[in-house]
């Protein structure tokens, strides 16, 4: 038994994870997995998969330990952080408040958002061009029903209109958030650096939502702070596909109350 | 007069998980109840506290705090008391996963059924529907808006009302097989996870009686009844103003045998 992570390319959630790693300075065996080929649901040797079956983030990171699956890349930030290094998370109750909200509304709101966008733009071709028995290898492989139905609606092309202009409104408004968090001139969201950044960075889709960043220059600053992070580039250079960032499996689903 | 005030409604889902957590840990604290079927929440002199118009909402001398389950955290982190999180990280994490997976896949179905079957509803006799498109327009949250008009005016669809049911059922067996697992739910002392936990479950027993009792779901009752013993759970839910509260008084009950679908309170009061 021991401790393994394992991981898709290091975007979205994978990239939260593995940058947290980095910057804990724990010492972890990372075994790369391909995400849109379903490798998730498929790992071997697990004792309990709850987590890994019903994770409200879809296909994100999975830690491993002695056998039971552990999901959610926020807390795998928190719990690397908290038998590493501890410099991620602010010692005091407030701030540490404070930063749990900021993300939460990442994951809550932008992180459907452009796990959406992405998949339209990236996951549906490959899913698309996958014969019936391919796509049912993966499909079968999965446990929840409604993340099944994320990949189904993916393969599908089943992207309206309505929710494609939400999400980029919401992509949008997490640069609004970013650039208002940043206005009194801080380097990062907290203060500090914390996992609010490294769980923030994966979201901002620039790449298809590139008027983000109009107007916007403390978020464009701090975006290229991000870039040069050393645990940024240890993360992304794990890549197998000199492209991570059009590297995207389903992921958490749009909030059914609106 | 505490330093501490917390805005709630009854102690039930989101009102009751700080509710719950101030009083296992021995925080003295002034109750402030909002009367959410009176709208209260979205009264100038609540918006002064929380614009968002979101109850439960929490202050600690000139800080404000929001969201049940971080105001939890809080609460825990910053006052004496019992620890109601584990000293070992691994089951932190598994407890913060299954409050993120209640409060953000299980719960909000549990909430469908009981806005469709009771909010709404209720809402809707107390005020007529002129007034209470007024109250809905005052709202500052859209997408609070929109959960109240699909509340009041009865706009839940079929298939949202199935997917509900559903994932309340699979919620459930989730919730019977961890409890197997361990004491407590995701670890082996009371700690956040059991408040959340608490406050999204006591009652399924009458809700869900064909889901939740004492032949299918063994562990799921004598985790609820454990919670229900502790006297920081008595005194909460003395907390309470209206019958939603004494739906908790089944815990009395030794034996709670499985029940038709149609026996339960379809109308959830959640």
């Amino acid at each position: 038994m021991g401790t393994i992570l394992y991981h898709g390319e290091p975007s979205g959630p994978s990239l939260t994870v593995l940058a947290a790693l980095s910057e804990s300075g724990v010492d972890v065996e990372c075994r790369s997995l391909d995400l849109l080929d379903g490798d998730r649901h498929r790992i071997a040797g697990l004792t309990d998969t709850t987590a890994l079956d019903m994770g409200v983030e879809g296909e994100g990171p999975v830690l491993v330990i002695d056998g039971e699956a552990m999901t959610e890349s926020v807390f795998i930030a928190q719990y690397f952080d908290e038998i590493g290094s501890g410099s991620l998370q602010p010692k005091d109750a407030y701030k540490h408040w404070q930063m749990l909200m900021w993300c939460r509304r990442v994951t809550e709101r932008a992180a459907p958002a452009a796990a959406f966008l992405k998949c339209e733009a990236f996951a549906h071709p490959v899913l698309r061009a996958l014969d019936e028995a391919q796509f049912s290898k993966i499909a079968d492989a999965i446990v929840s029903d409604d993340l099944r139905a994320r990949w189904q609606a993916v393969r599908a092309g089943d992207f309206p209109d309505g929710q494609k202009a939400d999400s980029r409104t919401k992509i949008i408004g997490l640069a609004d958030m970013i650039e208002a968090a940043l206005a009194d001139g801080r380097a990062w969201l907290m203060g500090d650096f914390s996992i609010a950044d490294l769980v923030t960075y994966p979201w901002l889709c620039i790449d298809l939502v590139p008027e983000a960043l109009d107007g916007r220059p403390h978020t464009a600053a701090w975006l290229a702070r991000m870039e040069a992070r050393p645990s940024v580039i240890a993360a992304l250079a794990r890549t197998k596909s000199a492209t991570p960032q059009t590297c995207w499996a389903p992921g958490p689903e749009i909030n059914r109350w609106g | 007069m505490a330093d501490v005030t917390l805005y709630h409604w009854e102690p039930n889902a989101n009102s009751g998980k700080p509710m719950l957590a101030l009083m296992e840990k021995g925080v003295a604290f002034n109750s402030h109840y909002i009367d959410m079927l009176n709208f209260d929440q979205h009264k100038p002199e609540y918006l002064a506290i929380n614009p968002q118009g979101t109850i439960p909402a929490m202050t600690h001398g000139d800080r404000v705090l929001v969201e049940s389950t971080a105001i939890m955290e809080y609460v825990n982190d910053e006052f004496d008391g019992p620890d109601l999180m584990p000293a070992n990280a691994q089951d932190r994490l598994r407890i913060r996963w299954w409050m993120k997976f209640m409060d953000q896949w299980l719960a909000p179905s549990f909430s469908m059924f009981g806005w469709k079957f009771f909010v709404g509803p209720n809402a809707l006799k107390a005020h007529g529907q002129a007034k209470i498109e007024e109250q809905i327009a005052r709202i500052p949250l859209p997408e609070r808006q929109t959960a109240w008009r699909k509340a009041v005016f009865g706009l839940f669809s079929e298939e949202e009302m199935a997917e509900s049911g559903r994932r309340i059922g699979v919620g459930i067996r989730m919730l019977e097989e961890e409890l197997g697992k361990r004491e407590w739910l995701a670890s082996d002392q009371y700690s956040l996870a059991d408040v959340n936990g608490f406050n999204l479950a006591y009652a399924m027993p009458l809700s869900q009686p064909h889901l939740a009792n004492d032949e299918v779901t063994p562990n799921i009752m004598r985790w609820l009844r454990a919670i229900y013993r502790r006297p920081a759970t008595r005194d909460c839910w003395k907390l309470g103003r209206t019958p939603m509260a004494s739906r908790v008084e089944i815990l009395e009950q030794d034996y709670i045998p499985p029940r038709d679908e149609s026996e339960g309170i379809s109308s959830g009061v959640r």
